[in-house]
């Protein structure tokens, strides 16, 4: 049995039968070992977000297999917990039931629900927030609720749809740094998703940089430099010129097939 | 809201702060009045200058003066067309309100809950749903006075054939808005829910149910004009008393200040009860912040 995640020549085509089938994801295979931090790094509509959604379980692959842990992934669970650009808290509820409503959901008594709230409130920067609804805080804040949100449910793998994406600049680098400490001491896998060239690579043990649609993987870029990384860095400056190459081909290819249809 | 009670200047002080407070909170309040003012004034003015018939359309000032006159004609009762020999009291001008206002409430209720049901149980039951959307998507386009025969052949006189109209007038539209909200639940939220190990009731119970919610009390609160419309009817027609059976003998007998002065309790009435909603919704669906719809 192999730990970790497995995805093994997926294929996935959206409205198949349909009139127009939109193939995503074409054959392919990527594994993330237990523990990774793996950035995944595509033009847009390559099918990363289709992959992240498979890999969750909320959708089905057309062809090819998920495994995690040795067991086939065929639906949504806690331990695979998906985190998207927008925050998408539940409204309706404080910080506090959003982060602890798969617990309660999971049948946990309300001691223990406040308990591990405030943990995870303490280990997301959010102390004092539990009380406050949604709106009353600001993107960074809500990301990082969402992100102790998901860590509520003790994750073995954290899929990330472009969390950052939304935030200025600063908050971003902050938020970027806060989320190496949490993978660090939580060790949980994770696969993330970004536009980024330098969030790849701060981030990342290994940069898979995507073609255009269908995503094929076009390159695996290891990173063994320490964290945290010092982007003018001679070393991290080339990766980034690698990075930019290899994305730029595709880039330029995903526009020309716009142009077609 | 006076500047009479300026004290010594401490007091003053705080009086001044407390002025400013009221103020801020009675704006709106100065904003309805001046609202009514105008429309008051032009038809103060239209008598005044002597285009408008005093007995056709008397303005305010006349259908608003002699109030225990007016009283009179109003019975909580019903089923009376003409002034009580023994003269009415502000009271009873009240139970007719009451009369109404309970059918419209219980009406409001039990369409609001029926449809939120019925809506849930489309989209939760397939089979129920094929079923069900078609006739309720036929049955919508009818307007409740249509309805209003059916009401008395089911219900003959009395309170169910009015609650039944109102329920009529807002339970096929409520229906439909409930499915259309259900489908514009954000798809993340339902995704989430099922990461994090709902399944399909508790989705159902702690997701949909609350995304919809605001927004469906939006609805019913803008379909609560057409539920009084609608209880004035059935009143006028089929009931026998309540503020419509009022407007109904005012106008029978040609008595033109007491349809006036109805008509200002009705919009009086609705006011407040779209007043009544809003602080309800605040107050229970805050997550959605409060619409403008109808002012203030
Ligand atoms: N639910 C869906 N139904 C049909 N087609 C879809 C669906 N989701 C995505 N697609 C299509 O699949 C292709 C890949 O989309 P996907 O969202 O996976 O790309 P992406 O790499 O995440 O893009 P971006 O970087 O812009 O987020 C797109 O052409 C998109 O239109
Ligand atoms: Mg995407």
């Amino acid at each position: 049995m192999t730990l970790g995640l497995k995805i093994t020549n997926v294929s996935k085509t959206w409205n198949p039968d349909g009139p127009d089938p939109v193939p995503a994801v074409r054959n392919l295979t990527l594994d993330v070992a237990l523990g990774e931090f793996v950035v995944l790094l595509g033009p847009s509509g390559c099918g990363k977000s289709s992959l992240l959604y498979i890999v969750a379980g909320l959708e089905d692959a057309t062809d090819g297999s998920v495994t995690f842990d040795g067991l086939r992934v065929t639906e949504p669970s806690p331990e695979r917990s998906l985190i998207f650009q927008e925050a998408s808290l539940y409204p309706w509820l404080t910080v506090q039931d959003n982060i602890t409503f798969g617990l309660k959901i999971a049948g946990l008594s309300p001691k223990k629900q406040h308990e591990a709230a405030e943990r995870l409130l303490q280990l997301v920067g959010l102390v004092g927030a539990g009380d406050r609804r949604p709106h009353e805080l600001s993107g960074g804040m809500r990301q990082r609720a969402a992100l102790a949100r998901a860590l509520a449910m003790k994750p073995k793998v954290l899929l990330m749809d472009e969390p950052f994406a939304a935030l200025d600049v600063q908050t971003r680098a902050r938020m970027q740094g806060h989320l190496l400490n949490i993978w660090e001491s939580s060790k949980a896998s994770v696969l993330l998703v970004t536009h980024s060239i330098d969030e790849a690579l701060a981030l990342a043990d290994r940069v898979v940089v995507f073609t255009a649609r269908p995503g094929q993987i076009k390159a695996e870029i290891p990173i063994t430099a320490p964290r945290p990384r010092d982007m003018r860095s001679p070393e991290m400056i080339e990766l980034a010129r690698q990075c930019e190459a290899l994305l730029g081909e595709e880039v330029e290819k995903s526009f020309k097939e716009q142009e077609l249809t | 809201m006076t500047d009479e009670t300026l004290q010594t200047p401490l007091v003053a002080n705080r009086q001044e702060s407390f002025g400013k407070r009221l103020l801020r909170r009675m704006e709106p309040v100065l904003w309805v009045m001046a609202s009514l003012s105008i429309f008051v004034g032009f038809w103060e003015f239209a008598w005044w200058r002597g285009w408008a018939n005093p007995l056709l359309l008397p303005p305010p000032h006349i259908f608003l003066a002699n109030l225990p006159d007016q009283f009179r004609f109003f019975d909580p009762g019903g089923t009376r067309a003409g002034a009580l020999a023994t003269g009415g009291s502000i009271f009873s001008v009240l139970g007719v309100i009451a009369w109404s206002s309970l059918r419209v409430t219980v009406g409001l209720a039990l369409g609001f809950m029926l449809s939120l049901a019925i809506g849930i149980g489309i989209r939760y039951f397939r089979i129920f749903g094929k079923l069900v959307l078609p006739l309720v998507t036929m049955l919508a386009p009818i307007s409740p006075v249509a309805w209003l025969p059916v009401a008395v052949f089911i219900f003959g006189i009395g309170n169910p054939p009015a609650i039944f109209l109102v329920f009529i007038a807002i339970f096929f539209i409520m229906t439909l808005a409930t499915l259309s909200q259900i489908d514009n639940v954000p798809v993340h939220y339902i995704q989430l829910a099922r990461i994090m190990g709902c399944n399909k009731r508790q989705i159902y119970r702690h997701v949909i149910l609350p995304a919809i919610l605001p927004e469906l009390f939006v609805t019913l609160r803008m379909n609560l004009f057409a539920a009084w419309m609608v209880v004035l009817i059935a009143e006028a027609v089929g009931v026998g008393s309540g503020l419509g059976q009022v407007t109904m003998m005012a106008r029978n007998t040609f008595n033109a200040s007491l349809v006036f002065f109805t008509m200002t309790l009705i919009g009086l009435t609705g006011f407040a009860f779209d007043q009544t909603l809003r602080y309800i919704q605040r107050k229970v669906l805050w997550w959605v912040g409060p619409s403008n719809v109808g002012g203030l």
